[in-house]
């Protein structure tokens, strides 16, 4: 991250008053890549894994989708789990804004930044995700409304366009105007941007209901046909978002040194105590309705859980996240997650992960198996898939780092300018 | 059983009636024959409506049209012929009609399965209900059929035999759900093909043979696991 | 601040990275120079597009919004296109709904005997990926005793009739009321006027939300490029038919309307041994089809999700 003496050198840029937003990306951009041999290797990697996922895509879409492990009979795979996973993680980022905005934690308000940023990145990664997994790619512009056709509102997935892209839009709006007052040390008017937040909070809400939608609203397909899909989303987005901001603070605190207050932390803590439980609770429920009342609609359940017919590639997939998911609500709500650092860490990971396996491979997959004539077709993603979808969780860590880069710089800079 | 039982009623449901020769519903089912069998013999002139794009009539019109192609059924070429196992000079097998040895014989009309024959047809398999040969090979001229009310009925005409039995699925053949089609749906636009009864059931053996399949979707990853 | 700097100043100790900001600039561009030319490389094969995706090609306009000349270019781009790629004379049609008529479609399950004949027939008719032996049909064979297709197997491999199962094909049911038709995005399928479910495969994207929406396993993606011998390419197709799909897109059963829209019967129909299959016009009181709904008793599949197919079973 940047030094001092890096700073010291580039006072006469600094010096120079840079006024115009333009200006100020740049400036942001100059100072984001700055930085120590860490960073360099840190972004040497995902640089290369990116290059890496950027090939393996490029080769998929000129030999075909026959080189992912998909099939008529599962026809979604690593790629749209990842998707629904990352919608989750970009709504998520709201559990800061909520408190921040709306009961005004003055503390919280300091980072909520840090859950916006997170947002940035996630979506990005979403509409990667549905870019690799089109077998037409360069036909993009069909779904743009206006020169293509855009089949609003029927399709479930027009609608995901829109609040995906506005969505983002919010977040650049939001994260942008905010850093650029704080850039400029002025105090952000609350008309440019408190009803941007205040919609961005409803709109969290919505991109995951939306994406539920996309699965609950199909008859066919039994296993995500319930009611219950759009609410099991959004208590998983907002254990998984909120662990994965905790595990940011602790990097943070750990490479860059800053001191962050731990008041948010900890109120992130309780949020995803009550979350993760209400998670729990819906998976219960699901998982009793399906067995309790058995029959033909259970058999993707019974797939998942126990197996079928000989068939259980995602068995040992599901009974991890089960595993992850209990001991992180277990690590959560024990008194040790506020007072250690390692405890919190693995609580963190433990329930990212678990809700990873639990609404991607354990969400999708499942759906399609067995199939609408029940036929059992099992999917384990090829070499292809983990390649790509690597390539573009390295190049959202990029865009994350990178504009939690300037942020730094930006609260730097103004720290600086009040201590001078 | 249940066959010989069946035709006796019919048999005597046909004589209370009075009828002389046929019943109703032979009338009717020998008609639609009569019908095809002319078309078969008679072919229309060739529709221009077959390739053309543009359809003149909606559908409600279409079936009443005067213009409609025939179905045309298939038919069967005439009395079977028995090898001799013997070439005339050509070298083209000779045979004979079934009256060269049937003429000579006297008709048993107990006759029920090939193990009562002690010469002929002996490796035939004979699997059609409680029939005997008599309830379909006319005794007065073996190179025709019979009615169960003894009426003489030409090979060619073999459905109407059947249909005497048969009648839903004659009704069925008749309104397309038995037995298969090529062709036109829409007969304003070409001719309908249709098999008769014997194209697709052996008389003698009339149960559908079993088949191997041959083809089978190849999907990546599809186990051949039964469950 | 000041204990951060301290712990930062000790891992900035590379003499590369306290070089004047002007040096750094220049390595950054050199940086982010390489980057972009590594980025160049690692996705050159999507020069594939430009080589397969003419210019006029990538810019065409949906179905519904091309002009008579728009389409004879087309077709004409298109046969071009299969004499190049598989060396063989195609002609494209493009038969439209004949006025008035609707198409249903019927299948005995007492009759089929699971022999496969309308699988292959639906295979060569429409100019299926032979690597696969794609068809749009699948036949199940089911329990005696259940309609639970969990009790179903489209992989069995013996003499059919077995006596204690039933056999059920399962194709496009094109359903009155059809999920993949509303989850499609783009609008890339849609119900035509005489009830065919029918695909633009030049406007599909690929997304596949119809197949995962469709609850008859009625749809086929085109995971890579169809082979087809030149010799087997059935050159009678039509645009939103049986033309040779380009790779990545969606596909399904259209009641052969290269065929249908013009009279005549369905490749499965004429090729199935048992007369297992009836077609015809559901609007024509003395159609074929009519007859049976009308003295058979009839159901549909999975009639409870409301998707209404235009597909009928029955048995006698």
């Amino acid at each position: 991250m940047s030094s001092t003496t890096d700073h010291e050198l580039l006072t006469p840029d600094a010096d120079r008053p840079v006024r115009s937003y333009p200006k100020f990306i740049w400036w942001g951009l100059g100072e984001s890549t700055n930085g120590s041999p860490l960073f360099y290797l840190w972004m040497f990697i995902l640089t290369a894994v990116a290059l890496v996922g950027a090939n393996a895509w490029a080769v998929q879409v000129a030999d075909g989708m026959i080189v992912t492990n998909m099939t008529d009979h599962v026809s979604w795979g690593l790629y749209i789990a990842n998707f629904t996973f990352m919608v989750g993680v970009a709504a998520g980022g709201v559990m800061m804004v909520i408190p921040a905005y709306l009961y005004r934690d003055k503390k919280m308000q300091d980072v909520v930044i840090v859950g916006e940023i997170l947002a940035i990145a996630a979506i990005v990664m979403c509409l990667l995700f549905v870019v690799v997994d089109l077998g037409r790619p360069e036909r993009f512009w069909h779904l743009i409304p206006g020169i293509g056709r855009f089949n609003w509102p029927m399709s479930m997935l027009t609608w995901d366009v829109i609040v995906l892209n506005v969505y983002l839009l919010l977040n650049l709006h939001i994260c942008g105007y905010l850093l650029y007052m704080r850039f400029l040390g002025r105090k952000p008017n609350k008309t440019w941007y408190l009803p941007f937040v205040l919609i961005s909070i409803f709109w969290a809400i919505s991109i995951h209901t939306v994406t539920a939608f996309l699965y609950c609203g199909l008859g066919g397909r039994p296993f995500w046909n319930t009611a219950l899909l759009a609410p099991r989303f959004l208590a998983s987005a907002f254990v998984a978002g909120p662990a994965l901001i905790l595990i940011i603070f602790i990097v943070l605190r750990n490479l860059v040194g800053r001191n962050i207050d731990e008041a948010p932390s900890h109120l992130l803590i309780k949020i995803v105590r009550v979350t993760i439980l209400i998670n729990l609770l819906m998976v219960i429920s699901e998982v009793f309705t399906e067995f309790y009342t058995g029959g033909a609609h259970t058999d993707s359940a019974r797939y998942l859980f126990l197996g079928l017919h000989g068939h259980n590639a995602l068995v040992p997939w599901i009974w991890t996240a089960v595993a992850f998911n209990v001991v992180a609500a277990v690590l959560f709500l024990s008194p040790w997650v506020f007072k250690r650092t390692s405890v919190l860490t693995i609580a963190c990971v433990l329930a990212f992960i678990g809700a990873w396996i639990e609404k991607g491979m354990g969400l999708i997959v499942p759906g399609f198996v067995p199939s609408t004539l029940h036929e059992i077709v099992e999917y384990t993603p090829s070499l292809t898939e983990w390649k790509v979808s690597a390539g573009i969780w390295a190049f959202g860590l990029m865009i994350l780092t990178v504009l939690l880069k300037l942020a730094i710089a930006v609260f730097r800079r103004q720290s600086e300018e009040s201590l001078q | 059983m249940r066959f010989s039982v069946d035709i006796s009623r019919l048999i005597r449901r046909v004589r209370r009636r009075g009828s002389v020769n046929t019943s109703v519903a032979f009338g009717a089912a020998a008609l639609v024959v009569v019908f095809a069998g002319l078309a078969w013999i008679f072919p229309p002139p060739e529709n221009q409506n077959v390739s053309g794009q543009e359809d003149p009539l909606p559908s409600q019109l279409r079936s009443e049209s005067a213009k409609l192609h025939p179905v045309v059924i298939r038919k069967p070429t005439g009395p079977p012929r028995v090898l001799t196992g013997q070439t005339d000079a050509h070298g083209n097998p000779i045979t004979v009609s079934c009256s060269t040895c049937h003429s000579t014989r006297k008709p048993n009309s107990k006759t029920k399965s090939t193990k009562d024959l002690n010469e002929f047809h002996g490796s035939m398999v004979f699997a059609h209900g409680n029939l005997s040969c008599l309830s379909c090979h006319n005794p007065d001229d073996y190179d025709t059929l019979k009615l169960a009310d003894n009426t003489r009925i030409e090979y060619r005409d073999v459905m109407t035999l059947c249909a005497q039995c048969h009648g839903q699925q004659k009704r069925e053949f008749d309104h397309g759900a038995h037995g298969g089609m090529t062709g036109f749906w829409d007969r304003s636009r070409g001719p309908k093909f249709k098999n008769n009864c014997i194209d697709c059931h052996n008389p003698h053996t009339p149960k559908f043979p079993k088949m191997q399949p041959d083809f089978k979707p190849k999907d990546r990853f599809l186990d051949k696991v039964d469950h | 601040m000041t204990d951060t700097n301290d712990r930062d100043k000790k891992k900035i100790s590379l003499p590369i990275l306290q070089q004047p900001s002007t040096r750094r600039t220049a390595l950054k561009i050199a940086g982010v120079t390489l980057g972009l030319a590594a980025f160049g490389k690692a996705i050159s094969p999507l020069m594939v597009i430009p080589e397969n995706v003419s210019l006029s090609e990538f810019l065409q306009q949906h179905y519904k919004e091309l002009s008579e000349d728009d389409k004879k270019e087309i077709f004409a781009r298109l046969e071009s296109e299969a004499k190049e790629n598989y060396g063989a004379n195609v002609s494209i049609s493009d038969p439209k709904p004949i006025p008035g008529v609707k198409f249903g479609y019927a299948i005995n399950l007492s009759k089929c005997n699971g022999n496969g004949k309308c699988m292959e027939a639906c295979n060569q008719e429409n100019n299926h990926h032979r690597g696969v032996d794609q068809s749009y049909i699948r036949v199940l064979e089911m329990t005696k005793g259940s309609m639970d297709m969990e009790q179903g197997n489209t992989t069995y491999d013996h003499t059919v009739p077995q006596d204690d199962k039933y056999y059920m094909p399962v194709q496009c049911q094109q359903c009155d009321n059809p999920p993949c038709v509303t989850v499609c995005p783009v609008e890339a399928t849609w119900k035509e006027d005489d009830g065919i479910v029918v695909v633009d495969y030049n406007w599909c994207i690929g997304c596949r939300y119809c197949e995962a929406a469709c609850p008859y396993h009625a749809r086929r993606f085109n995971w890579e490029q169809p082979e087809i011998p030149a010799d087997e390419v059935n050159p009678n197709q039509g645009y939103l038919s049986n033309r040779i799909r380009p790779q990545g897109t969606m596909e399904k059963c259209h009641y052969c309307l290269h065929r249908t829209r013009e009279g005549r019967a369905p490749a499965c129909l004429e090729a199935c041994p048992t007369g297992a299959r009836v077609f015809g016009d559901l609007n024509d009181p003395d159609s074929d089809i009519n007859w049976v709904l009308k003295n058979k008793r009839v159901f549909v599949l999975k009639e409870e999700l409301g998707t209404r197919p235009s597909f009928f079973y029955f048995f006698d």
